[in-house]
């Protein structure tokens, strides 16, 4: 479905992604893990096209999308919740979750995916009418997933969904993310909590200092005694 | 006594009638600030060049300013994209947000159209002209209200009030506000950048010439080219500063306060309109101390 291929990318001279290949297989969980700095934030920028890479092929459901502007990328079909959510502080969150669906193939059905999303997280339904920027943390990363999924994307792509929110929700998060993987989206996700994370993935990628040093099926990647004490911080 | 009251009453009503032109003169500074952090310092010569507009369709078509206001504000829209295109595109493409250093070329190169605009209209157009247009007024008890103003105020209203509904009911609309908030972010829900900064931008340019056209009715002396620039750019910042930058009901709110504290005002201060206009300069300072962000929440 989405496949990077030999990317290098950094900012302004520094060199941040050495020669990363990954892929996001089509109605599965992938995930991205690695310590704090390690460049996955980065990775998901080549992939939604806000960062353009200075080597190597972004490759989405067969075609070379490299050079497309991210704009287009999201209009057909790559939806993000990025770093740090960046929702739109000064729109509701219904404005939030309606701009979701502002490229064609979500506006069409822009209603029902409304009603979906709602049917998701109950609790946004009764927040609707909230400027986002004073939602709680975990109220604006489910914005930040509905908004996404107003778009009836192909692929979810999401960069830290625990981040700054109450580790109650947490769990809730990521319950729902599997429910949404397990209705038949691709789903790709960057996340420092590895654990939770890959107990809801199929296939994970481990990534330090701006390569990807490991890969396997999750339960591979959590049986690596060398591998915990490196990433997870566990002893 | 009576008298004053009369007096009083006339001043409260034409104040708020001189409020709406000038708010909706102001609501292009303002909306070109609020979609694109950009300070437009041609903002007068746009309201010129729109008042210009209105009296050659009069001259030509037999038009008066109101139905020139549709036309102008056609203009203005490609105006303004070729301004985006021609002036800004450059500086803010792939740009997260605006920077000092964008801050300066932008003001730089508008303060240049300003004094290219205005010294080309002073040399071909050395006389001030005027629009004969007068549909009469009420009376109603002392007062009496001229038509032409309160057509005008309406209409200016109306165009308020539209590009309220545009900004807050259309998906282009909620776009354009998106963009002034995260750049990035509007890119990631398939928003197109450049569309909706030229749409947004080419919208304020859009208003401001027809409001140019609007105040053409509030202009007895007639179009001067030495004048409506230096008069109306500083008059309309204050009202954006006033009513709060970015906000679409801001420039209502900012227009009608500074209209009422030149009307009214003059009438405390010997009829000064010009100490009345200082005046309500002023109030720029308890604003920018007390309520940075404009009288409006
Ligand atoms: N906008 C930026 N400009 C310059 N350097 C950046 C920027 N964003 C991230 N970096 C650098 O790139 C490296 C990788 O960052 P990032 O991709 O955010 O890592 P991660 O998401 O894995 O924590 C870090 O060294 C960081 O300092
Ligand atoms: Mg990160």
């Amino acid at each position: 479905m989405l496949r990077l291929e030999g990317i290098t990318a950094g900012y302004e001279g520094t060199r941040v992604l050495r020669d990363i290949g990954l892929e996001a297989k089509e109605g599965m969980a992938t995930v991205l893990i690695g310590p704090n700095g390690a460049g996955k934030s980065t990775t998901l920028k080549v992939i939604n096209g806000l960062l353009h890479p200075t080597g190597g092929r972004v490759v989405f459901q067969g075609n070379d999308i490299t050079k497309i502007p991210a704009h287009e990328r999201a209009a057909r079909g790559i939806a993000s919740c990025p770093e740090g959510r960046r929702l739109f502080p000064l729109l509701t969150a219904e404005g939030n979750l309606r701009l979701g669906a502002y490229s064609p193939r979500g506006r069409a059905a822009a209603e029902e995916t409304l009603a979906s999303v709602y049917d998701l997280f109950p609790r946004l339904r009764e927040r609707a009418n909230v400027k986002a920027g004073r939602l709680s943390g975990g109220e604006q990363q489910m914005v930040a997933i509905g908004r996404a999924l107003m778009s009836k994307p192909t692929i979810l792509v999401l960069d830290e969904p625990s981040l700054g929110i109450a580790p109650k929700l947490v769990s809730e998060i990521f319950e729902k993310i599997q429910q949404l993987r397990k209705g038949g989206l691709t789903v790709l996700m960057v996340e420092q909590n590895a654990y939770q994370a890959l107990r809801i993935a199929d296939f994970g990628y481990v990534m330090q200092e701006g390569r990807i040093v490991m890969d396997g099926p999750p339960d591979r990647l959590l049986d690596l005694e060398d591998l915990r004490k490196a990433y997870f911080a566990i002893p | 006594m009576a008298d004053f009251v009369a007096l009083f009453l006339t001043d409260l009503v034409l104040g708020l009638l001189l409020g709406c032109v000038l708010a909706v003169i102001a609501h292009g500074l303002n909306i070109i600030w609020g979609v694109a952090k950009v300070v437009n310092v041609a903002h007068g010569e746009f309201i010129m060049l729109g008042a210009y507009g209105a009296y050659f369709l009069y001259l030509y078509g037999g038009f008066n300013p109101l139905l020139s206001v549709p036309i102008d504000a056609a203009i203005g829209l490609v105006v303004g994209m070729g301004f985006y295109f021609g002036f800004l595109y450059r500086e803010l493409r792939g740009k997260e947000s605006m920077g000092l250093q964008s801050e300066l070329v932008t003001l730089v190169s508008t303060f240049g159209l300003s004094l290219v605009i205005v010294n080309i209209a002073q040399s071909i157009w050395e006389h001030p002209v005027g629009i004969l247009w007068s549909p009469g007024a009420a009376q109603v008890g002392p007062v009496p209200v001229p038509f032409g103003g309160l057509y005008v105020a309406v209409v200016s209203v109306a165009l308020i009030a539209l590009t309220d509904l545009f900004l807050t009911r259309t998906y282009l609309g909620n776009a354009i506000r998106a963009y002034t908030q995260d750049i990035p972010a509007t890119q990631l829900m398939g928003i197109n950048p450049t569309v909706v900064a030229a749409v947004g931008i080419g919208m304020g340019f859009s208003v401001t010439m027809a409001g140019g056209a609007l105040l053409t009715v509030w202009l007895p002396t007639g179009i001067d080219p030495t004048k409506i620039g230096i008069l109306y750019a500083p008059i309309s910042f204050v009202i954006v500063v006033l009513g709060g930058p970015g906000k679409m009901w801001g420039s209502l709110v900012g227009g009608l306060t500074i209209g009422l504290i030149i009307n009214v005002g003059q009438l405390f201060l010997g009829g000064s309109i010009a100490l009345a206009t200082a005046v309500a300069v002023l109030t720029l300072i308890p604003i920018l101390l007390f309520r940075p962000e404009g009288i409006l929440r």
